[in-house]
């Protein structure tokens, strides 16, 4: 009985450890909260006790905050996390910078807010600090108030319609019923219209934040060194940092989101004159051209996200924004040059058991009414005829932008690759006639 | 001095007609070629609507994956973003490139155990006229075999619709003069030892460390290991060959033509000088085992 009952707490137990998923651990660590400018947008990562060295963009605003916060590595990401709700301490202090040739010198937090306000480009980023940071942060206060007073006030109005509207009906159902005369009312009826929906404020992309106080690094290219001093004045024990500041090594090129018309969900990207785009020609190609900007691999991905690897000889190409009003010229060998314009696009779901989806063109009117575009993208027609599609992009002066030459070629399988084979053992027939004729005049 | 030359050239002719007629080099093109084959078909194989997917590939599969682990997703998209051409061209001219050094490095260690070599060194020829006969022989068959899978690999590009980009004829050309330096290397381990095994294994073991020297900055590991492989490189990197060949192909990525150029210069330069440093040990320790 003994041993029966030992061994059913020995299966709990063991159930118990079945059961129970792995808890990551915890650790309290100083960390640099990062906010950083990555060429297109502000995004946040942060600096965990073991990483020694902080990459950011030079010569633009960059936010850094130190705080005591619990550090955990997720394995299923296989990335470093903060846990921030269970404990986020930020200290208040001073920053200590010092490059190679500069004096240190001793920085202080500062309000700020940031901002994307609307324009031609999709990237008008806005630092506003202190004062200046005050009034944006105040501008948008007032914007969204009167938004969301002319929403109570939609509410009201809506609400009055919709009782008339209510009220008139039944006054005609009513009338109706009685064999009385209804036809001032339905005209009534027909001319009362639903008051107008108020617009959200347009004039933002991404509005500003709320002001928060942080250490705000604007570099030159080159290496630095931090270290953090509490309010006492004392140097906070960890917190000496590299800082690696680096710019763009190249800028202003085209490059070119491809999305397969089947694969809505798999776009790819092109990125110089020389990458070839090879496809198998079954579907239509639906493009998007956009600035791009080339960076240290390593650099930028480190500067994106603190814990992330990266090849340091290696330079990348970066999206920026889209080419605005661009036009696209398509050139196939057996047509005239074609220039397209950029359409909007509704993507669908395919329907049955094929699954995925199909990109159709965009109809307001009909069977997407009410509805947004998925996508506004430049469409280029594949046929498997046409093995080579040359593309060029203008921008909205008819101006080609440089390097934005790109090819498009349809590939199939080749029916005459095994003669590729052939000619590749041609070095052994080669070699067996040789040792052939040798042999021949040695015996003869 | 044209005593020497005179050496160079006939011994050189005879390395020729001695590699033509032996099938060793044969087989060396085959095997270049049919991997060539392989990868060229395997690529057109994983293209699908959206372009080149290495994952419709069992065999592009592995070496996409493995690549993306070693350096990087960055290093692979460059790697294919002109097609399959530039990484078929490295996998193909390995094959040929270590026959010819190799063979070279062994014959080079073989003739001077049995005193071949001391026995040329009586007439006209020395040390310096049959390692420069080699150098030729193996920069000659090298040229054949460019030439031969440029050729091979235009008509798998026109069967398949697919184009020989910028890159690739950058690193034909770079690939050429990096062999020289190649060479070179393997006359220098030839010269340093007494028999074939020392010398393949000294020559091995030196392209080794540039390898992993080049590889180590490529790499996308962070912190200790790429630290050490910088520090290395830094010190190390003025005699290997990897990093002339490595700098002439990042500056002719930003149109730099005039470093393009001086890397392909440095190259012949870092080749003159180890062939003279083998000239000398030659020249000290004699052709005797």
């Amino acid at each position: 009985m003994k041993v029966q009952r030992l061994a059913a707490a020995l299966l709990l137990l063991l159930c118990a450890g079945v059961l129970f998923a792995d808890v990551p651990v915890r650790t309290e660590q100083f960390i640099y909260s990062i906010l950083a400018f990555n060429g297109k947008d502000y995004a946040g990562t942060f600096a965990r006790e073991e990483a020694d060295t902080i990459y950011l963009v030079a010569d633009v605003d960059n936010f850094i905050t130190v705080r005591n916060v619990f550090v955990y590595f997720w394995p299923i990401t296989q990335d470093w996390k903060t846990d921030t709700s269970t404990l986020n301490v930020p200290f208040q202090g001073t920053l200590e910078l010092g490059g190679r040739e500069a004096e240190p010198q001793r920085l202080g937090m500062t309000p700020y807010t940031y901002y994307n306000i609307r324009g031609e480009y999709e990237l008008n980023w806005k630092v506003a600090k202190e004062q200046e940071a005050e009034a944006a942060w105040q501008h948008y206060q007032e914007l969204m108030d009167a938004y969301w007073k002319s929403v109570s006030a939609y509410y009201e109005k809506r609400a009055m319609y919709e009782a008339m509207l209510n009220e008139l009906t039944v006054t005609i159902t009513r009338m109706r019923d009685q064999g009385q005369e209804v036809t001032p009312l339905i005209d009534t009826l027909k001319e009362l219209k639903a008051p107008p929906e108020p617009q959200y404020p347009s004039e933002y992309i991404v509005p500003p934040v709320p002001i928060q106080k942080a250490f705000i690094l604007n570099l030159p290219v080159g290496e630095y060194k931090i270290r953090f001093f509490t309010e006492d004045g004392r140097i906070m024990e960890g917190s000496e940092r590299r800082i690696v500041a680096f710019e763009k090594r190249r800028a202003e090129a085209i490059g070119l989101e491809v999305i397969p018309g089947d694969k809505w969900t798999r776009p790819v990207e092109s990125k110089t004159p020389a990458s070839v785009l090879y496809i198998d020609g079954s579907t239509d190609l639906y493009l998007r051209p956009f600035f791009q900007q080339e960076y240290n691999d390593l650099f930028y991905e480190k500067m994106r996200k603190n814990d992330a690897k990266g090849n340091p000889t290696l330079m990348k190409w970066v999206r920026i924004q889209q080419v605005p009003q661009a036009r696209v010229e398509v050139s196939r060998p057996s047509s005239e040059s074609q220039m397209i314009l950029e359409e909007p696009f509704y993507v669908e779901q395919v329907k049955g058991a094929a699954l995925g989806y199909q990109i159709v063109p965009f109809d307001p009117e009909g069977k997407h009414k009410d509805r947004e575009p998925s996508l506004q993208a430049f469409h280029v027609s594949i046929s498997e005829d046409q093995r080579v599609i040359r593309l060029r992009v203008q921008d909205k002066e008819g101006q080609y932008l440089p390097t934005s030459e790109r090819q498009i070629r349809v590939v199939k399988p080749s029916r005459i690759g095994i003669i590729s084979l052939i000619l590749a053992a041609l070095p052994l027939v080669v070699m067996i006639i040789v040792m052939a004729r040798r042999s021949r005049r040695y015996t003869s | 001095m044209n005593q020497r030359a005179h050496a160079t050239t006939v011994l050189a002719k005879r390395r020729i007609f001695e590699t033509l007629i032996s099938p060793g080099y044969y087989i060396a093109q085959t095997i270049g070629l049919v991997l060539a084959y392989l990868l060229v078909a395997g690529f057109v194989r994983a293209i699908d609507s959206s372009g080149f997917n290495y994952s419709l590939n069992p065999a592009y599969e592995l070496i996409g994956r493995s690549l993306v682990g070693a350096f990087g997703a960055t290093f692979v998209e460059k790697l294919f973003s002109e097609g399959p051409f530039l990484f078929t061209l490295y996998i193909a001219f390995l094959p040929v490139l270590l026959y010819l050094a190799v063979s070279s490095v062994f014959r080079f260690g073989l003739e001077k155990k049995v005193g071949a070599l001391e026995l040329l060194t009586y007439g006209p020829a020395d040390g310096t006229s049959y390692f420069l006969a080699a150098l030729i022989k193996d920069i000659l068959m090298t040229a054949i075999y460019l030439v031969v899978l440029l050729v091979f690999l235009l008509i798998a590009g026109i069967a398949n619709n697919l184009i020989l980009g910028p890159s690739f004829y950058y690193s034909l050309i770079i690939l050429f003069f990096l062999s020289i330096t190649i060479y070179a290397y393997g006359i220098f381990a030839s010269s340093l030892t007494d028999n074939s095994a020392s010398a393949i294994a000294v020559f091995l073991g030196l392209l080794l460390f540039f390898i992993i020297i080049v590889m180590g900055s490529f790499t996308v590991v962070s912190g200790y290991v790429r630290n050490l492989t910088s520090v290395f490189a830094w010190i190390i990197k003025w005699i290997s060959p990897l990093f002339y060949w490595d700098l002439a192909l990042r500056v002719v990525e930003v149109g730099n033509w005039g470093m393009y150029f001086t890397g392909i210069a440095l190259l012949l330069v870092l080749s003159a000088v180890v062939l003279f440093i083998s000239h000398l040990t030659i020249k000290a320790r004699g052709v005797r085992s």
